[in-house]
């Protein structure tokens, strides 16, 4: 065999490894008893399906967003259930693969008759499933897909958007930066994020947020390494090289862990102020290399929602699963409780009468209480930034937090309005 | 750009390469010797790296050293078990049928590891001694990247030494020539192989250590690096180390020019790189034609 028909084998063999080694395997489902009819009738049990990504960089979070989602379920049914029935969670992966997502869900829909879906990780896996959730007439609460097109270019009353969008969160890291750089004081600034629709929307609503604001910037170096590439060196060392003042991190997770960590073996933290999602798992992965002076953003820190339903949860999570939950979990968690206050108003598990009474309505979470904006069904959840203490707080496990005071965005300050959303629905 | 940001970027590239290298080496080392593709190779790699994890869990302290041992001698093992059970019974059969054989091998010992260290993506720290960096005309040189070059050179000038200097590196060379009659000289042949075979083997393993604590442990690794290995191989000349040496140099250089030049086609980069070689030189740089 010639060199080039071997390279073929061995790359073609290697893809394929990377789809099938993670090995998916069909659907699970925990909790409730059996048996799985939707209906009316009161008795037996309601399946919800969660498919998203269990394997991989991502893994870790993804797994912490189904923890919230179990813990809310087995909440609901200690509370009796809901309409009378006790709820399932049906549960697959989606290897990070739009096409496994949708099948996943299409055979949840079919085979386990799920009344609702609750998101996956990545946004062109939410994409996908967003409109079988029209197809079906499923509702799907995205809790970690953010994207902001799922709620304005391919939006779909059967979809609900809980965590802050491309749009927002960027948008909030920008007002944080805004207010702490002096006016007209030049800055230079180098962005890193996986090179995938997320990382390319967030960077570039984060510049545009930048020109909005008015801030002096200039753009030093831009890099886009795969997500969940094991190398990062050559991507890592041109950004190191260009010396920006501000580098703006799009990644998440194992990726952002990695980052941080090279990054500290080059000094980078001492002259550059790095701005990413560092959420609570993050920082207990990172431990004492937790990058003090650096800026976080977190989606849903529970330390910092200060409510009694919040402490509860906080409390149970801690009970069932030793630690304290992630951003994914509460907002997991959450996104249950609007779907189940929704579906008590609607007083079915009709997905179509769900999604004519919940837009608008103010369901009670732990988050506290939140409008579901009827425009785009998006929560109007505010967005965390914050810079990282140099200490670890002895309350939670040592974990580096935010210092005080942070930036709690406020939805309206960071969000398109409803005009603008509009414009862009189909 | 200036003089730091050039050092920055040059011991980057060169740490590139020499990780790659060295998992490369192995590699093609087996290549030459048996005339065999060995996709398994990213697994060896992988539990090299996954191993190294476990034991730093154990010993924080000390834990490196000791998987600087233990990782490679996993994969030794892995890679001797493999020789002996499944590959004894190919040689001479297709390229294809060896390929795919290993293909197996290498979801089987994936999933293994997804049982014995779960799902989620796994990191360690440099050892105390090199975790930090130190200043070179300006810029910061992260201390780690000299471990992984000085691993690189040792393995390199090792190979050499043993493929030039010693009478089993005349057999492995003579191997490939004519095996026939090597066997009629008295030669343990299938020893030889399995002995090959092992060292690949252990290279892989000592690369997957070497980079556990620079980079992502987890599920896939072992398939991205067994394409960017074989890449390397294949640009240098399949079966010789010199090759994969200059192979992976490239490779480290295009990356970085890449992620410089044109940060969203940097991956891009290097596959086109692999095609330019292979339309002019489809025996690689420094390899020789298929008789």
């Amino acid at each position: 065999m010639k060199p080039i028909q071997m390279l073929a084998a061995v790359a073609s063999a290697a893809l394929l490894a990377s789809v099938s080694a993670c090995g998916s395997g069909g659907s699970s489902s925990t909790g409730g008893s059996a048996g799985g009819a939707a209906g009316g009738s009161t008795g037996g049990s309601v399946n919800i399906g969660v498919s998203t990504s269990l394997t991989g960089s991502i893994a870790s979070f993804s797994q912490s967003g189904m923890q919230g989602i179990q813990l809310a379920v087995s909440d609901l049914n200690a509370g009796g259930g809901i309409l009378g029935k006790k709820v399932k969670v049906v549960s697959a992966d989606d290897n990070l693969t739009p096409a496994t997502g949708a099948s996943n869900m299409r055979s949840m829909i079919t085979n386990d008759h799920v009344v609702a879906m609750f998101g996956p990780v990545a946004s062109s896996i939410a994409s996908a499933e967003e409109q079988l959730a029209a197809q079906y007439k499923v509702p799907i609460f995205f809790h970690m897909a953010n994207d902001s097109s799922l709620m304005t270019k391919t939006f779909t009353p059967y979809a609900f958007q809980i965590v802050p969008n491309t749009v927002m969160e960027p948008r909030a890291v920008a007002d944080y930066l805004a207010q702490k750089i002096k006016k007209g004081k030049p800055i230079t600034v180098g962005t890193f994020a996986p090179d995938y629709s997320f990382g390319h929307d967030t960077v570039s609503g984060f510049l545009k947020a930048l020109d909005d604001l008015h801030v002096n910037y200039k753009v030093v170096k831009q890099e886009f390494p795969p997500l969940a590439a094991t190398n990062i060196g050559s991507y890592l060392s041109a950004l190191v090289a260009a010396k920006p003042d501000y580098v703006f991190n799009a990644q998440y997770g194992g990726d952002l862990d990695a980052f941080t960590k090279q990054a500290e073996s080059y000094g980078f933290f001492k002259h550059t102020t790095v701005i990413g999602m560092y959420g609570y798992l993050d920082m207990k992965a990172l431990g004492s290399q937790s990058p003090a002076g650096a800026i976080g953003f977190d989606r849903a820190p529970f330390w910092a929602i200060k409510n009694p339903q919040m402490a509860t949860f906080v409390k149970n999570y801690k009970a069932k699963y030793g630690d304290y939950p992630s951003t994914w979990a509460t907002l997991g968690y959450a996104a249950v409780q609007q779907w189940a206050w929704g579906t008590k108003k609607a007083g079915s598990f009709d997905g179509t009468k769900l999604t004519k009474v919940l837009p608008g309505t103010t369901p009670p979470t732990i988050l506290g209480k939140l409008q579901i904006r009827a425009c785009d069904h998006q929560t109007e959840t505010p967005e965390y930034v914050g810079t990282i203490s140099k200490t670890g707080n002895s309350k939670y496990n040592g974990v580096h937090l935010f210092d005080d005071p942070m930036f709690k965005a406020p939805f309206d300050q960071i969000a398109l309005t409803c005009a603008q959303v509009k414009a862009l629905q189909p | 750009m200036d003089l730091s940001a050039f050092v920055t970027q040059s011991i980057g590239a060169l740490s590139t390469a020499s990780s790659l290298f060295i998992v490369a080496a192995g590699l093609t080392l087996v290549f030459g010797a048996l005339r065999l593709i060995n996709i398994a190779h990213g697994s060896f790699y992988m539990y090299g790296a996954l191993a190294a994890t476990t034991v730093v869990g154990w010993f924080p302290d000390s834990g490196f050293w000791i998987a600087l041992i233990v990782g490679p001698l996993v994969a030794l093992v892995m890679g001797v078990g493999v020789e002996m059970g499944v590959l004894r019974r190919l040689y001479g059969r297709e390229h294809l049928t060896q390929l795919l054989a290993t293909f197996a091998l290498l979801l089987i010992f994936a999933d293994l590891a997804l049982r014995f260290w779960g799902k989620n993506v796994r990191s360690i720290n440099p050892p105390k001694v090199v975790n930090g960096n130190f200043g070179l005309v300006g810029a910061r040189v992260p201390a780690y990247d000299m471990v992984i070059i000085a691993a690189a050179i040792v393995v390199g000038g090792g190979l050499w030494l043993l493929l030039t200097h010693t009478t089993l590196g005349w057999k492995i060379r003579a191997v490939v020539d004519d095996p026939e009659v090597l066997v009629c000289s008295g030669v343990n042949i299938r020893m030889l192989y399995t002995g090959v075979f092992g060292l690949g083997a252990l290279l892989a393993g000592l690369a997957g250590v070497v980079i556990a604590p620079q980079q992502a442990v987890g599920p896939g690794m072992d398939a991205q690096i067994i394409v960017a290995a074989f890449i390397v191989a294949v640009i240098g000349g399949l079966g010789s180390i010199t090759g994969a040496a200059i192979g992976s140099l490239i490779i480290g250089i295009a990356e970085t020019l890449g992620a410089n030049l044109a940060p969203s086609w940097a991956s891009t980069f290097i596959y086109l790189l692999m095609i330019v070689v292979l339309a002019v030189r489809p025996w690689g740089l420094l390899g020789t034609p298929e008789r």
